[in-house]
């Protein structure tokens, strides 16, 4: 045991500071109440795992004979039997209740994030009706209650944001709700946590908590086209190569449903699903190469494109603000 | 028989089926609540605020439980030498599987107990 | 044979000579494999399972040197799946459950005083079955079509065969191949534990090991069967398009998520209870003292095998079930921590009580112990729903699930490498390299796995081949990565000390001072009759207990001391009280065993590669071997009816019924059978939940009820023809009981085809819609069973017209009466679902 207390404490250093990832670093109610249970259950594990060292140390230095039968008999009845029991009964009455969801109200935020091998399909219920598509980033306004729907498209995913509630899993024919209440602004990050396939590893999302006001002139916004250059080689390219079969941007003839929308591109904090800087060059590399980056990725490569050529719809992209 | 035991209590063959009764009974109630609870938000979508059914199924699970459990202290206390019952004997056999029943009936009761607190504290489908 | 004949020291070296003759092993470059000796066919069970565990270690040490750092490219994403699949899959079935096999068919017989288990043959082919899977299986990384959907394979990822390779149907076919074996295994030894014990060993004399390994194997027969029905309905939507997982034609993935976990979480009490039961016999040698609280490990061992069937959707608490069904699985996995909790109290009471000698055994028992608790306590920890909501499917639970099984399986079995290492080979040990390899092993599982719990709460997924380096959990994964190698290294310090084994010096008899009767094993005697005489059991710790215990086992002055009609023999006994009934005739080594393993493999890997008529000759290969060897090798009719065992007893050579051990193996395999066919009931009524009309609007009308009732009828009439033959026959109506048998096979003959009528005359399709699919399965299930009965009436009948059988003799059309009995109830529910509930409903 002193060789866990010593490793605690060295982890502590190593760990270093993850702030938008963590289970520990919490922005959300949820996952402040869950951590508020975590909290308790390691202090009473602490405690436990300290009484049964002293007792088998004792046990086992004790002399021959030093406790009967009867005596035996008893601890085995008390520490055993009846000592757990009570704890766990206590455990399970503080613990059923928190597992109620919180309660929605009719004009809450409703975001539907569908699983696809390896990106996501985010969609916000506008308050005048009608549904805003996006991608790969998750946006919610804080203070506010938000009942994520989920579903998968292809496989199994399971939808995680560490810092603001527990994980629900995203299955194929069936649609999983998961409220929660983001309580902290700020940038954070989620990642799928059911295996998936190739790039399992590689598929995640920004997740952006923003003061309401904030949240509703953002969601306004996004639904008109995008400012950036509709013409130019980029543009022309992205048409001419059939990019606009799979992809949507708002405002332009490409409205296909398969691969994520590109309507704000410009306004991502990341490419290819919460992994890569989306810089020119990266998103330029991507285009030609996207199995680099991320193996099993659906989308087919780009050889044939010049790297000038990737890099001009790469441009045009990065316009789309 | 002494003290006007029940003697029928004492008499009744105790074997490996009996012993596995208590937590078999666990299982059925537990088998019994999670088809209740899945066929109920499934098919109706929630369930009443008071459910009879239920409770019904868990006092009788109870029961039998208890009977069994005290069956078992009955037997268990056939005279004989004191514990631990380790000899090769009749009566140690029998009281060695009345004791191991009677402990199994302490833990189902508690596990019972467990599987009925969720209709307590979570009232619906969700 | 009164006790003073055995004082005549010739006597007794003649009945040596003849028992050593009997039981002598098989010589030669092959006909050694053929043996079919616990002691020989439990040691290479062993060392397979040990070097599957070595194999499935090495993978996790790549695996840990991948995550070493942030962003690495040590290994491809593609082969990183393999090797997580592979680690877990293996560690799992090719190492935790076989190993505990293993260990029993070596010890078991010793610690019950008899010659051998019951089903010597059973074992072999469980044996030759394991090695065979296991090395298909574990070989496929070398091809690189290692399974690669997680040791879950869940669809529909594993399913779509767009998205998944011949692996998935590696892992489904392999292994359910080594889920044969390990019911093969349940079998022999729930019979070798209710029916050989020794004379006088009741139920509450029987050793703790025996306890434990009897309620595992109870459980190994409720836990497998739904794995096995969730395999055969996965391979049926893979090779047939069948869609049970498919969401888009009424499936739902969650089905297969249900029957793994219903194998999966008891799987976890499967492996644990075996290393515990070890505890449970080296507890009380190093306390030199009973156990104090036998009744109590009872109680544990059996609450703990109920309780976790209570447990399995707290692997599901994230799929969006309703709360109030995880809060009852929640419940439940808290309360299976009770019985656990009072079995880690027992022992910690025993040696209070007792005066402890420290050995290196009792070091490994002590530090597993530590290590278990800690993950029992993260175990109580995710049974609390919404903390697993955060710690599900993340480094957390790796943690969780590796400090439990290191904990409670793995280190548990170096203690008792260490402990019965003497009883096998007759040395002992390093204590010293021991103690090395204990502090490595203790230091590097700490070291490993106590960070993961950090990197999980900081965001790490499971299954992730590599992860970013802005999560900051770059260090934790390197403080991981330097324990494993630490760990390994404690496991090569073990690996070398076995190898130096064979040049130490045989050590001495019972090296520890054990009481228990596996420690009568004299390491000088070469003999292989398992034990010198069947001993007369008055203690829990007879080697403690009863004067002269020893001496008068060497000297041949209990049970059956003598082999006269040069064959082997072990007595059996009653369930309750261990009253000797008969002496049956044990398998002698044969070939039979290994190559119906053989052929049974046939059918599996051939029908992975698609190769199906190769596939069915291998099948009718593998009905030809069974029936072959049970028609050379079973229900033999004895020389004589009785022979003296000793003491002035006389035992019956031949026993049928509810008494012999035949009788109690088809109950138990028809146990299993019937779980799996609750499985696919199961996955009926769950769709019927699942949608809101099933059967789905135009599909009601098939299959109809007419052809299944009349399938009914006659899987009735057929049962009801065999128990009318087994009561003829045993009045000594032999004629008639004859005729009713070939009318009962003829009934089954038409019971196949009037079972698959119904979905087959209403033109039901398998691949449109779950419905059908479901429908068809059941009846294929049932119609399969109909014609196994065939076989089974057709075989009693030539037995009884071979001669083979007569009214005394009458095992074989008692045995497969059970069957029967299984048969019409299997009938009732898959004719009462598919052809009278679509009307209820």
């Amino acid at each position: 045991m002193r060789q866990a207390a010593v490793s605690v404490g060295l982890l502590a250093f190593l760990s270093g500071c993850n702030r938008h990832q963590s289970a520990l670093a919490t922005f959300g109610a949820e996952a402040e109440g869950i951590r508020t249970i975590t909290i308790a259950l390691v202090v009473g594990a602490v405690f436990i795992i300290a009484i049964m060292v002293g007792i088998y140390w004792r046990a086992v230095r004790a002399p021959e004979g030093q406790l009967t039968h009867k005596q035996g008999m008893r601890l085995v009845l008390w520490l055993g039997g009846i000592g757990p029991t009570i704890l766990l009964t206590v455990i399970l009455i503080f613990a059923l209740p928190a597992m109620r969801p919180r309660v929605t109200a009719p004009g809450d935020l409703t975001i539907h994030v569908e699983g696809e091998q390896f990106w996501w399909r985010v969609g916000y219920e506008r308050p005048g009706g009608g549904v805003l598509v996006a991608a790969n980033e998750v946006r919610v306004p804080v203070g506010r209650t938000v009942a994520f729907e989920l579903t998968g498209r292809d496989v199994i995913h399971s939808f995680w944001i560490p810092g603001l509630a527990g994980k629900m899993d995203m299955i194929p024919g069936r649609t999983n709700s998961l409220v929660a209440r983001a309580d902290k602004p700020g940038r954070y990050r989620g990642v799928c946590t059911e295996f998936c396939g190739l790039s399992h590893a590689l598929m995640a999302f920004d997740v952006i908590a923003m003061e309401p006001a904030a949240f509703y002139a953002w969601l306004a916004d996004q639904s008109r086209p995008a400012a950036g250059a509709r013409q130019g080689q980029g543009a022309q390219l992205f048409a001419a190569n059939g990019c606009g079969g799979c992809h949507a941007i708002r405002g332009t003839e490409h409205d296909a449903r398969i691969g994520p929308d590109l309507s704000r591109y410009g306004d991502r904090l990341t490419l290819g699903a919460g992994i890569l800087p989306p810089t020119i060059e990266r998103t330029a590399d991507f285009i030609r190469a996207p199995q680099d980056a991320k193996p099993g990725v659906r989308m087919p490569a780009y050889p044939q494109l010049s790297h000038q050529e990737a890099r001009a719809i790469a441009v045009y992209l990065k316009g789309l603000k | 028989m002494k003290r006007g035991l029940p003697g029928w209590a004492q008499r009744l063959r105790v074997t490996l089926w009996t012993l596995i009764v208590p937590p078999a009974t666990w299982a059925v109630h537990f088998l019994f609540a999670y088809l209740w609870a899945a066929i109920n938000c499934a098919k109706v979508g929630r369930f009443a605020t008071f459910p009879t059914l239920f409770v019904a199924g868990t006092v009788a699970a109870l029961l039998v439980i208890l009977a069994s459990g005290w069956i078992a202290w009955q037997q268990s206390r056939v005279p004989g030498d004191p514990a631990p019952h380790e000899e090769s004997t009749d009566i140690d056999r029998l009281r060695f599987l009345a004791k191991s029943t009677l402990l199994l009936s302490g833990l189902s009761f508690v596990a019972v107990i467990f599987t009925a607190l969720p209709v307590v504290f979570i009232g619906d489908c969700r | 044979m009164s006790l003073h004949a055995q004082d005549d020291p010739e006597l007794r070296a003649a009945q040596e000579a003849r028992l050593r003759e009997v039981w002598k092993p098989p010589q030669g470059l092959f006909l050694r494999w053929t043996d079919t000796n616990n002691d020989r066919v439990g040691v290479w069970y062993t060392l397979t399972a040990f070097g599957f565990m070595l194999f499935a270690g090495v993978l996790a040490l790549i695996m840990r040197t991948q995550l070493a750092v942030p962003d690495n490219d040590l290994v491809s994403a593609n082969s990183f799946n393999q090797l997580f699949t592979l680690h877990g899959s293996m560690m799992m079935f090719l190492f935790a459950v076989p190993m505990f096999e293993a260990v029993s068919i070596l010890i078991l017989p010793q610690l019950l005083g008899a010659r051998d288990l019951p089903f010597p043959r059973l074992s072999a082919f469980g044996y030759w079955s394991f090695l065979l899977g296991g090395v298909f299986v574990a070989g496929s990384i070398f091809f690189n079509e290692a399974p690669d959907g997680g040791w879950f394979m869940y669809p529909p990822l594993t399913t779509r065969t767009d998205l998944s390779g011949l692996g998935a149907d590696i892992w489904m076919l392999g292994l359910s191949f080594i889920e044969v074996s390990s019911v093969a295994a349940a079998v022999e030894l729930i019979v070798g534990v209710l029916k050989c014990r020794p004379p006088g060993m009741r139920l509450n004399l029987m050793p703790l090991y025996a306890w434990y390994i009897l309620v595992v194997a109870v459980m190994i027969l409720f836990a497998f069967p739904p794995l096995i029905a969730g395999d055969l309905l996965f391979e049926m939507e893979r090779l047939l398009n069948w869609p049970f997982f498919d969401s888009s034609r009424g499936g739902d993935p969650l089905l297969w998520q249900h029957l793994f976990w219903i194998f999966g979480h008891p799987e976890v009490y499967i492996i644990f209870l075996p290393s515990i039961a070890l505890f449970a016999m080296l507890v009380p040698t190093f306390a030199r003292r009973h156990l104090l609280g036998y009744p109590w490990i009872v109680l544990a061992a059996v609450g703990t095998a109920f309780l976790s069937f209570g447990l399995w959707v707290h692997h599901m608490f994230t799929t969006g079930l309703p709360k109030i069904s995880l809060a009852f699985f929640s419940a439940a996995s808290e309360a299976v921590v009770i019985p656990t909790g009072v079995q880690i109290f027992v022992f910690i009471a025993t040696l209070w009580a007792g005066r402890v000698t420290w050995s290196t055994p009792l070091l490994y028992a002590t530090g597993s112990l530590a290590i278990f608790v800690i993950g029992g306590l993260t175990g109580v920890m995710v049974a609390v729903a919404p903390f697993d909501w955060q710690a599900h499917d993340t480094y957390f639970v790796v943690a969780h699930l590796h400090y439990v099984l290191i904990g409670g399986t793995l280190m548990p079995l170096f203690a008792g490498l260490y402990y019965y290492w003497p009883l096998i080979t007759g040395k002992k040990l390093s204590d010293r390299l021991g103690r090395i390899a204990f502090w490595m092993l203790f230091a590097g599982a700490n070291i490993t796995f106590f960070p993961m719990h950090f990197s999980g709460l900081e965001g790490m997924p499971r299954r992730v081949f590599t992860y970013p380096a802005e999560l900051g959990i770059g260090g934790l994964n390197l403080v991981s990565t330097l324990g494993a190698y630490l760990f390994a290294a404690g496991v090569a310090v073990v690996c070398l000390d076995l190898a130096l084994s064979p040049r130490r010096r045989p050590g001495a008899r019972n090296p520890w001072g054990a009481g228990t009767l596996e420690w009568l094993e004299d390491p000088a005697d070469d003999a292989h009759w398992g034990v010198r005489c069947v001993p007369l059991i008055s203690s829990r710790y007879p080697i403690w207990d009863q004067k002269d215990f020893v001496k008068k086992v060497d000297e041949g002055r209990f049970f059956l001391p003598d082999a006269e009609e040069g064959r082997r023999e072990t007595i059996i006994t009653t369930v309750l009280d261990a009253r000797p009934l008969s002496v049956v005739r044990l398998g002698t080594p044969s070939f039979k065993p290994m190559l119906t393993a053989v052929a049974l493999g046939g059918v599996f890997i051939l029908t992975t590669f698609h190769l199906y008529w190769a596939a069915l000759v291998c099948a009718f290969a593998t009905l030809f071997m069974v029936l072959w060897w049970l028609w050379t090798g079973t229900a033999e009719i004895p020389e004589k009816e009785c022979k003296p065992i000793g003491h002035g007893m006389k035992l019956p050579l031949y026993i049928s019924g509810a008494a012999a051990p035949g009788w109690w193996a088809m109950f138990i395999t028809m146990m299993a059978d019937a779980t799996a066919f609750s499985g696919l009931v199961f996955g009926y009524y769950f769709f019927w939940t699942r949608h809101a009309d099933f059967p789905p609007e135009g599909m009601d009308a098939a299959p109809g009820a007419f052809w299944p009732m009349v399938a009914l009828a006659v899987a009735l009439v057929s049962w009801a023809l065999t128990v009318a033959a087994r009561q003829l026959n045993a009045a000594g109506a032999v004629g008639v009981a004859r005729a009713a048998l070939a009318a009962g096979a003829a009934f089954s003959a038409y019971g196949v085809y009037a079972g698959l009528a119904g979905p087959w005359l209403s033109g039901m399709d398998p691949e449109a819609h779950v419905y059908p699919a479901i429908v068809w399965t059941l009846a294929v299930w049932t119609a399969a069973h109909s014609g196994v009965a065939v076989i089974m009436q057709g075989y009693a009948l030539a037995r009884s017209i071979a001669g083979r059988m007569t009214p005394k003799y009458d095992a074989d059309v008692r045995n497969i009466t059970v069957y029967m009995h299984f048969f019409a109830l299997t009938a009732l529910v898959t004719y009462a679902t598919i052809g009278l509930f679509p009307g209820v409903s």
